[in-house]
């Protein structure tokens, strides 16, 4: 009986997992990122599982209390395992608040590299296999949003749309595609000089079929490891902009926002309203760094083994 | 080519740089509607009618003209300092005054933070790099790593929370001021006619430390060293983590080589081997990354302005935000701009020193 053959593509993407696998650090990155994926997904499914029905707004966790809040302990359920926080005179018990949080950072970030990647790739490709003046003005746009830093740019364009979530999430898309159409630039101009392109120019394939089934595919590999690398980069910046109070947005759950809510008790010598929701970032951008480096060592062509 | 030309080509390069950061600015200032830019120079109270002052106005800010003939016009007001004026909680005046009395913190801030943390990054990266997978080399990975990956404001807290003065009772580490730039006691009770009590800043560099220096006040000057190791330290741990990543991944890099073989079994001694054909050649992906590390420190400057209370042009800029002065927020973004352009000339000047095949 002959042995079914799996599609050489579907081949190639097990083949890259299981030398992801192997890679312990790696593989550890991307069981964090898939629980935190499992987090923010559970609360789409299930949103009754923090205990409050609706978790578009902090308000909903609040308890009107006022004495100091109380560390993390084991004696106020499962609520108050890691603490609570007070911001504007309600007291939040931070695991629940932190939890719905991820949901939102996460959700913003990978909507934010997600469309940035996808239109800087396809701009970045079109450039470089066009050339000409088309690359050129690409080439000139991309240096004016590389000359001013990444947080300053930033916080003009909120100031210009206004200081509300949705237009921070506007504002971070504007400044982050000309990364991604660097890259597939840079990658672009060089499989446009292969023989295999050349091959289907000779033979007759438009410029668009060119750049869809052979560019675009070829460019993809440093497209990914960079949007594993952005995804935490992307969640600081969106931290660090709730962080600043530029968004006007109180009871939004977002982890910089609790941590700059957070901060005011830190002269109160409380550690645990800065340090808890900070670990959720740190933990998050720690090992969606562990699984690009991995990402990166294995779809290396150089490195692949 | 002779690095003298390749210099001056990099300098000529700059120019169409710089005007695209100000069409970016022009663009930024023109999305606002007319009605934003105009509404300060109404008064409702005078004789004048409404509808003429909206004219009169728009007359005065050139805004009749087509859009290209403004753009020059705004270069033309760039060039000559009239960058308009702003009035926030911590700043009220013309913008470039405001930018002056505050932009020397920035800057300072930036170049501590990036001598400090290559001075630190050569070395310590040398020896990791040369001693792959060693103890040394695990550890600096964990610790590149979490401060490659901390959001810079965490960071901050944290180095408060440890060292910061009176946060947690009885800690002996906590001996540090958190914030301010020093200690209104080493004023003394009479202020010296180079410190301006209203703004709290001294001339004429407006960095105490420097400016205390010049004057010989030893104690001012100490007190705003004091002031100033947490915010370096928090910018230098970032950055240092950036810079030690590429270092140690170009160490392992160029330790295959052929050329490091070769230097090798010529019989070049060990230690000479990694100073000159390893981290020579591992500098060079370090270097070009530089810029953009950078660029995120610059970013990471205005988060440890505001967590430190270390005023500077990122609080001006953020101050400029909230109480919604066009004028500032767009000339600290320019200034912000050129300065990073500046840095990625010095990069770009520091490569081709290090690189000698970079001449074109």
């Amino acid at each position: 009986m002959p042995v079914k053959k799996r599609h050489p593509k579907l081949e190639d993407y097990s083949h890259t997992l299981r030398l992801l696998v192997k890679n312990k650090l790696a593989l550890v990155g991307m069981v964090i990122t898939i629980i935190y994926f499992i987090i923010a997904m559970l609360d789409v499914v299930y949103p009754r599982y923090l205990g409050v029905s609706s978790t578009n707004s902090l308000l909903a966790f609040g308890i009107p209390v006022s004495v100091t809040p109380v560390g993390p302990s084991f004696s106020h359920g499962f609520a108050g395992l890691l603490g609570y926080t007070e911001m504007y005179s309600l007291q939040f018990p931070l695991l629940p608040i932190s939890l719905a949080a991820i949901k939102f950072d996460m959700g913003y970030s990978l909507f934010i590299v997600m469309i940035g990647a996808g239109i800087g790739t396809l701009v970045g490709a079109i450039a470089g296999f066009k050339g000409g003046y088309i690359d050129e003005i690409l080439m000139r746009v991309t240096d004016v949003f590389f000359s001013v830093p990444f947080l300053i740019l930033a916080l003009a364009f909120i100031f210009l749309l206004g200081r509300y979530i949705i237009m921070a999430v506007y504002a971070l898309l504007i400044i982050w595609w000309p990364i991604y159409a660097r890259l597939a630039r840079g990658q672009a101009l060089y499989i446009k000089s292969m023989k295999f392109v050349e091959a289907a120019t000779a033979s007759g394939a438009s410029s668009a079929r060119n750049i869809f089934s052979h560019v675009l595919p070829n460019v993809l590999s440093p497209i990914f490891v960079q949007i594993s690398l952005d995804l935490g980069t992307i969640m600081q910046l969106f931290a660090v902009l709730f962080f600043l109070g530029v968004i006007s947005d109180p009871y939004f759950p977002e982890l910089g926002n609790i941590i700059n809510q957070g901060q005011n008790w830190l002269g109160a010598g409380l550690w645990w309203p800065v340090i808890i929701p900070g670990i959720f970032i740190l933990l998050f951008t720690i090992s969606i760094n562990l699984l690009g480096d991995g990402l990166r060592d294995v779809l290396d062509p150089k490195l692949r083994r | 080519m002779e690095l003298r030309y390749f210099i001056i080509r990099r300098l000529l390069l700059l120019i169409p740089t710089l005007f695209g950061l100000i069409l970016l600015i022009f663009f930024l200032l023109r999305m606002f509607p007319d009605t934003y830019l105009v509404a300060r120079y109404i008064n409702p109270k005078s004789s004048v009618p409404v509808s003429v002052q909206i004219e009169q106005a728009k007359a005065a800010l050139g805004l009749n003209y087509p859009i290209f003939i403004q753009y020059f016009f705004y270069i033309k007001a760039l060039f000559t300092g009239s960058w308009g004026t702003m009035s926030t909680s911590i700043y009220t005046g013309p913008v470039l005054s405001g930018i002056e009395l505050y932009f020397p913190a920035t800057l300072q801030l930036a170049i501590f933070a990036t001598i400090l943390s290559i001075i630190i990054a050569i070395p310590l990266g040398t020896y990791i790099g040369a001693r792959p997978n060693s103890i040394a080399d695990q550890t600096g990975r964990v610790f590149s790593l979490t401060f490659y990956a901390m959001p810079i404001f965490l960071l901050a807290l944290l180095l408060q929370l440890v060292f910061g003065k009176n946060v947690i009772v009885g800690n002996p580490l906590g001996v540090l001021p958190i914030a301010g730039k020093f200690s209104f006691n080493a004023i003394g009770a009479i202020p010296p006619p180079w410190f301006n009590a209203s703004t709290g800043l001294t001339s004429p560099t407006h960095l105490p430390l420097l400016d205390a220096l010049i004057h010989g006040d030893w104690a001012l000057a100490y007190s705003s060293f004091i002031y100033l190791i947490l915010p370096v330290v928090t910018l230098t741990l970032s950055l240092l983590a950036g810079i030690l990543r590429f270092i140690r991944a170009g160490m392992v890099d160029s330790a295959n080589q052929e050329y490091v073989k070769t230097a090798r079994s010529k019989g070049v001694p060990e230690s000479l081997v990694i100073k000159r054909h390893i981290r020579k050649n591992a500098l060079i992906p370090t270097i070009t990354v530089l810029g953009l590390l950078f660029a995120s420190l610059l970013g990471g400057v205005v988060v440890v302005e505001e967590v430190f209370g270390y005023y500077g042009m990122g609080m001006l800029s953020l101050s400029a935000i909230t109480n919604v002065a066009i004028y500032g927020v767009l000339g600290t973004t320019f200034v912000f701009g050129i300065t990073l352009m500046a840095a990625n000339l010095i990069v770009d000047i520091a490569y081709a020193f290090i690189d000698p095949r970079i001449r074109y």
